[in-house]
């Protein structure tokens, strides 16, 4: 099967998922509780107002054509108005996207920078302190939960042990304007009132203005999110290069280049990681929704800006546009990472593709 | 990739960043703080709340959260103060005419945002949009606030005439409190239909008469004012104000502690200790006019007995859930509304817990061995969960009645609140909620819950206590009508529509040299305070 | 099923390694505390009112701190000290901190099991139809099941409670219905709704692995035969196909136990379980207070890890001995 009918039909089926998607989220939306006249209205709003807005939403025809109207509005990309703020919902989805992807991308960084040299570590000194100390730490990092992990990070970094930055609402919102002065941070100091802002911008304010203030306040602000979301996978990926890297270790090639006198360090990183690290990425792919799962955890426990946190109050306010356009992003964002898993996959080893 | 975009560095940003570069040192720092009018670096004032008021429309919402950031824009035509009534602002002088209407004389120097003159029909549109749905551009808040108000119409250009069909003092209340003054032209230029609201996102769509004017909105994140030069009145003592918002309160003690913001709103008890050892900042509590309270709907059993809803008030120690679970921030209450509302009645004790009498009542009622849930939310109140859980263990520990309580999110207990007393309309008929009376009268703080003639929203059915609020609505003399609420909150306190808990504290965290003492009715006006 | 071989692989790996070991007795003392946490609890877990004389919760033992109360309008500071009726102290609302942290592993462990029994009951069968026939009927369980990976579990959840409520699920205590103990709760809730909303997020993995059972075997000889003796479908699928899935299927479960648990955990802390007996509810109150009371967060947060440690240990030891080839750890 060529590369570009694989894509194809991969495409239709995700579309299809996509659709499915979209029909649950009205499914449930039809089913859930609350009166969406009165979740659009503030408390006490007359009973007179309430029909006025049932006739106007058209919550008054009957289900199938409410579903015909609502996938239309999808298709041609309507994703409707918050009811919490009247504001439309694709702007509200494509706002926060920059803050997910910072942290899923910061988190994803801590794992490949501790775990790979961590399992590389623990495989080639089998049985020794060093692997059973590395096992233990996957073992922990696999089975704490990230938010508890988040809470405690807080309580010792920020209550223990006194650092005012990387606590409790560590938002752009609550920081929004910084009164303290900041301290001497090297190049160039800016005047109060300078809110945090995000890495693109940071570097922006480097380029510009040759200072890196901007650039630490926003390394301040993502350490502990980026470390809460980021261990989960540190020990997922610690634990597949150590396993990937102990049946490497043991394959021919491997022995009879250690007998040709190649430098054992050479063998070990060069071709051994290489080999190890495609079932790695593979499994990476995979666990993006878990990544995002997670995310949506860390950012409402850092009260980080980003996607996840806004689907939390999108939740509890019971805000269902608002519901529906994240979810049917993050399902568009799950089936094109898959897709791309998938395509590599193919590319590199065309007899998965087709079972 | 940036979450701030760069337009949102203006010219004033811009300025202080090139003038700070190539110096260090404080010396030059303090030369870039705030305004350059003003160096000293106090003018400038951030406050962060717990919600975020994510609208252009002043009158979408009814919570406190919105009033604080949008009555500094739009002003309240009146000053109010909490137990004393209101006196005047926009309005100069307002007299009742004895028709059913009263007419308001405006100042006539005040002037919008963008320039235009106030005018009367500004207003009387403003008023009409909230009780008249028929309107073009109808407000969400719908008639809440305003549910004795007919209509408004504009005499002259200075003079408005309010109708209104219940006695002139409780209409004086509503349009006391809930009447704002909108900019006709500019709402309706910026209604947007499809969505059914007034919205957009630039500063320039505000557009109130008060003495601040937007500079900067970023939703969901902050808005920035600064004084409008051309306000009538006095100065207000901050040249810029800055609104953000937390949800957590941790994380707003955390801002408060770190210095990035100088007054915050809804500290929780256990917080109070963290502010307190922190330097430069303060708490500050006062007692609100919001009770927390449980409905029980007596269309259904067992709360269709009164012996059985004397029952669970008498199975819940309130004293020790205030002493407890908020550390004293709040007072044991056995009617709806709070000390210094009008019609507060001073002579009701709280129910005090006698498990005897409960279990007895409980026998009486004929419902011995019943399965109650109460119903409750999260994060609403101060510790709302905490003390809903304490008190349906507090009931479950009486030996005939069991009960168990069941934490949701809010949605859910303003669904119950709104779903009225037909059986067959409701499911939750047990549930925790709070009322804020912030009109400082007691019609405010029972109307909406007691009365049944064209209230399909109330939780309770009764007519002897619907009769009296009525009675109360047509009252004209003042201490006649205080003498007749003080009678509804008597009613209400046998009748035990609500398992009564308590009134909540307003905790705040404060910058100690900002001089603003808290109101009662949980707003934060900047030009009440001094520094 | 289990074979001779299967057993001395067991056997083997259970006893080259220190990790299984630690895994079985972690394990077995939290299934002990979960079994008999109505005699080992020394308050009912769910009474409140465990304060001080100042109205203040107590630490846990070794440990003193000071907090603030507001008395007739001004604010006094109070130190607390702690009490060996509390060993670890009282949440928020009063509760002995311990017996909940015992009740805790109940509720922890039986939404595990219940919710993991769920996703076999809806994955495998799915999976081995869809594996067995192939083509049309493939593609379209398959595609039901990738809708389902590309669902949060959370709006999952919110909705499903929002419809049926929190059901709660009362599971009696039999401990306390003989009447070994007293003054315990006779039943304990468990979350009902977000126990099907966890079969349902997690049945995926499941399906995925029979599915490729099923696809392996179907062409196998002895399958052809019986096909050709006329055997039933169904008969085949039972006999033949689902016995050779039980191993990868077995060790799965186990992994699923334990992203059960956090879910479970997750969905409490984030306030969509409904229930207030919960490790992950316990977190949610005590973050409120970490500052002055961290153990209220801390002590659940323990039991989470040491419970989910347990279940992976296990897990790892049945995959390491019985070797199957699965894919999906998704949690």
């Amino acid at each position: 099967m060529s590369m570009a009918k694989f894509l194809v039909r991969r495409l239709l089926q995700g579309i299809v998922v996509i659709w499915g998607v979209v029909t649950i989220m009205f499914g449930l939306r039809a089913v859930a509780p609350g009166d969406p006249a009165n979740l659009m209205l503030a408390e006490g709003a007359t009973q007179e107002l309430v029909e006025q807005v049932r006739r106007e939403e058209g919550l008054d025809e009957p289900v199938y054509v409410q579903y015909l109207d609502y996938v239309r509005e999808l298709v041609t990309g309507d994703f409707g108005y918050s009811w919490q703020s009247n504001r439309e919902v694709e702007a509200m989805v494509i706002e926060r996207i920059p803050a997910t992807i910072e942290l899923t991308i910061a988190a994803t960084i801590v794992a490949l920078v501790i775990a790979i040299p961590l399992g590389v570590i623990s495989a080639t000194r089998r049985n020794e302190p060093a692997d059973y100390g590395a096992t233990m730490f996957s073992l922990l990092g696999i089975s704490t939960p990230n938010f508890w992990l988040g809470l405690m990070l807080i309580l010792v970094f920020g209550v223990w042990f006194g650092i005012p930055y990387p606590t409790f609402g560590l938002s752009w919102v609550s920081l929004a304007s910084i009164s303290v002065p900041f301290p001497s941070v090297g190049f160039y100091d800016f005047p109060t009132g300078r809110r945090p802002v995000g890495f693109g911008e940071a570097v922006r304010t480097l380029v510009r203005y040759g200072s890196v203030y901007d650039l630490l306040v926003w390394l301040k602000h993502i350490a502990l999110p980026a470390l809460t979301l980021g261990t989960y996978f540190t020990a997922l990926i610690t634990r597949l290069t150590r396993s990937g890297m102990v049946d490497e270790l043991g394959k021919p090639y491997v022995t009879a280049s250690q007998a040709k006198g190649l430098p054992s360090v050479l063998v070990r990183y060069k071709h051994v990681l290489r080999n190890t690290m495609i079932p790695v990425i593979t499994v990476l792919g995979l666990q993006m929704g878990t990544l995002m799962g997670g995310a949506v955890i860390t950012e409402t426990v850092f009260n980080w800006p980003g996607l996840g946190l806004r689907l939390i109050d999108a939740l509890g306010t019971r805000d269902w546009p608002l519901m529906q356009g994240i979810v049917v992003f993050i399902a568009i964002a799950f089936v094109t990472i898959n897709i791309a898993v998938d395509a590599v996959y193919n590319y590199l080893d065309p007899r998965v593709s087709e079972q | 990739m940036g979450i701030t975009d760069t337009k949102r560095l203006d010219r004033r940003t811009l300025l202080k960043i090139t003038g700070a570069a190539g110096t260090t040192g404080l010396a030059a720092m303090s030369g870039c703080l705030g305004d350059p009018s003003d160096d000293d670096g106090t003018d400038e004032l951030t406050i962060t709340l717990s919600q975020f008021p994510d609208t252009v429309d002043p009158l979408d919402h009814i919570t406190g959260d919105f009033f604080n950031v949008y009555d500094h824009i739009y002003e309240p035509l009146f000053d109010f103060e909490p137990g004393e009534g209101i006196f005047s602002r926009v309005v100069e002088d307002w007299e009742a005419q004895g028709d059913g209407t009263t007419e308001l004389s405006l100042r006539d120097d005040v002037v919008f945002h963008n320039g235009d003159d106030l005018t009367a029909e500004d207003i009387a549109w403003t008023i009409n949009r909230t009780v008249d749905p028929e309107m073009g551009v109808p407000s969400p808040i719908g008639t809440f606030g305003l549910g004795s108000i007919d209509g408004a119409s504009a005499v002259d250009e200075t003079t408005v005439s309010v109708e209104y069909s219940a006695a002139p003092g409780l209409a004086e209340f509503e349009f006391g409190n809930y009447a704002r003054a909108m900019n006709m032209e500019w709402a309706i230029e910026n209604y947007d239909a499809e969505n059914e609201a007034i919205s957009g996102a630039d500063p320039e769509v505000f557009n109130g008469t008060g003495p601040y004017e937007v500079v900067d909105f970023t939703s969901g994140e902050e808005i920035v004012l600064e004084r409008f030069d051309d306000y009538w009145g006095d100065e207000p003592p901050f040249e810029r104000v800055t609104f953000n918002a937390d949800g957590e309160s941790s994380g707003r003690v955390n801002s408060l502690e770190t210095g990035e913001t100088d007054l915050t709103i809804n500290i929780l008890p256990e917080d109070v200790d963290t502010v307190r050892s922190a330097d430069d900042v303060e708490i500050r509590q006062v007692t609100s006019f919001r009770n927390i309270f449980c409905p029980m709907k007596n269309t259904v059993e067992p709360f269709d007995s009164l012996e059985f809803r004397q029952a669970m008030n008498y199975a819940v120690d309130n004293q020790e859930i205030v002493d407890t679970i908020l550390s004293g921030f709040g007072e044991p209450r056995g009617q709806p509304v709070a000390p210094g509302i009008n019609g507060f009645n001073d002579e009701i004790e709280p129910y005090e817990q006698d498990i005897g009498m409960a279990e007895g009542l409980v026998d009486d009622s004929g419902y011995g061995g019943v399965e109650i849930e109460l119903t409750a939310p999260q994060g609403r109140y101060l510790n709302d969960a905490d003390v809903a859980e304490t008190v349906a263990d507090q009931i479950d520990q009486l030996e005939n009645v069991s009960c168990e309580a069941n934490i949701v999110d809010f949605g859910i207990v303003s669904d119950a609140n709104q779903a009225g007393v037909d059986p067959d309309e409701f499911e939750i008929p047990f549930f925790m909620i709070g009322w804020g009376t912030i009109t400082g009268d007691t019609d405010y703080g029972v109307q909406g819950f007691f009365t049944i003639p064209d209230n399909p929203n109330r939780t309770f059915d009764d007519e002897e206590l619907s009769d009296a609020i009525l009675e109360s609505q047509q009252i004209e003399d003042p201490d006649e009508r205080r003498a007749q609420l003080e009678e509804v909150n008597q009613l209400a306190h046998e009748k035990a529509p609500f398992l009564f808990l308590h009134t909540q504290e307003s905790i705040y965290g404060v910058r100690e040299d900002i001089q603003w003492e808290p109101r009662e009715d949980e707003t934060v006006y900047i030009w009440g305070m001094e520094t | 099923m289990i074979s001779d071989r299967i057993r001395s692989n067991l056997w083997q790996t259970f006893r080259k390694s220190l990790l299984p070991k630690l895994g079985l007795v972690l394990l077995a003392s939290i299934v002990f505390m979960a079994v008999f946490a109505p005699v080992l609890a020394t308050h009912n877990p769910t009474r409140t009112g465990y304060y001080d004389e100042q109205g203040a919760e107590y630490p846990p033992l070794g440990y003193e701190y000071t907090t603030s109360v507001a008395d007739d309008g001004d604010i006094a500071d109070v130190t607390v000290e702690p009490t060996t009726e509390h060993v670890l102290g009282t949440n928020n609302v009063g509760q002995d901190v311990y017996s909940r942290f015992l009740y805790g592993a109940r509720v922890s462990l039986l939404v595990g099991l219940l919710g993991t029994a769920l996703a076999v009951v809806i994955g495998v069968p799915i999976g081995l139809v869809a594996g067995y026939y192939g083509g049309r009927v493939d593609d379209g369980l398959m595609r039901i099941a990738d809708t389902m990976l590309a669902f949060p579990a959370l709006v999952l959840a919110l909705a499903l409670i929002g419809v049926f409520g929190e059901s709660p699920i009362y599971v009696p205590d039999p401990i306390v219905a003989v009447g070994l103990v007293d003054g315990m709760p006779d039943r304990i809730p468990i979350p009902g709704t977000v126990t099907i909303v966890a079969g349902l997020v997690t049945w995926v993995w499941f399906a995925r692995v029979a599915r490729g059972e099923a696809l392996s075997i179907r062409s196998e000889e002895y399958v052809k035969a019986a096909r050709s003796f006329g055997t039933s479908d169904r008969a085949i699928l039972l006999k033949h196909v689902l016995p050779n899935s039980l191993t990868p299927i077995i060790v799965l479960a186990t992994i699923q136990v334990a992203v059960i648990i956090l879910l479970e955990a997750s969905l409490a802390y984030l306030g969509f379980s409904g229930t207030t007996l919960s490790w992950g509810y316990e977190i949610e109150r005590g973050q409120d207070v970490l500052r002055t009371r961290p153990w209220v967060a801390m002590v659940p947060g323990i039991g989470i890890v040491l419970a989910v440690i347990s279940v992976n240990l296990l897990g790892d030891w049945l995959r390491d001995a019985l070797d199957p080839n699965i894919e999906g750890e998704g949690r």
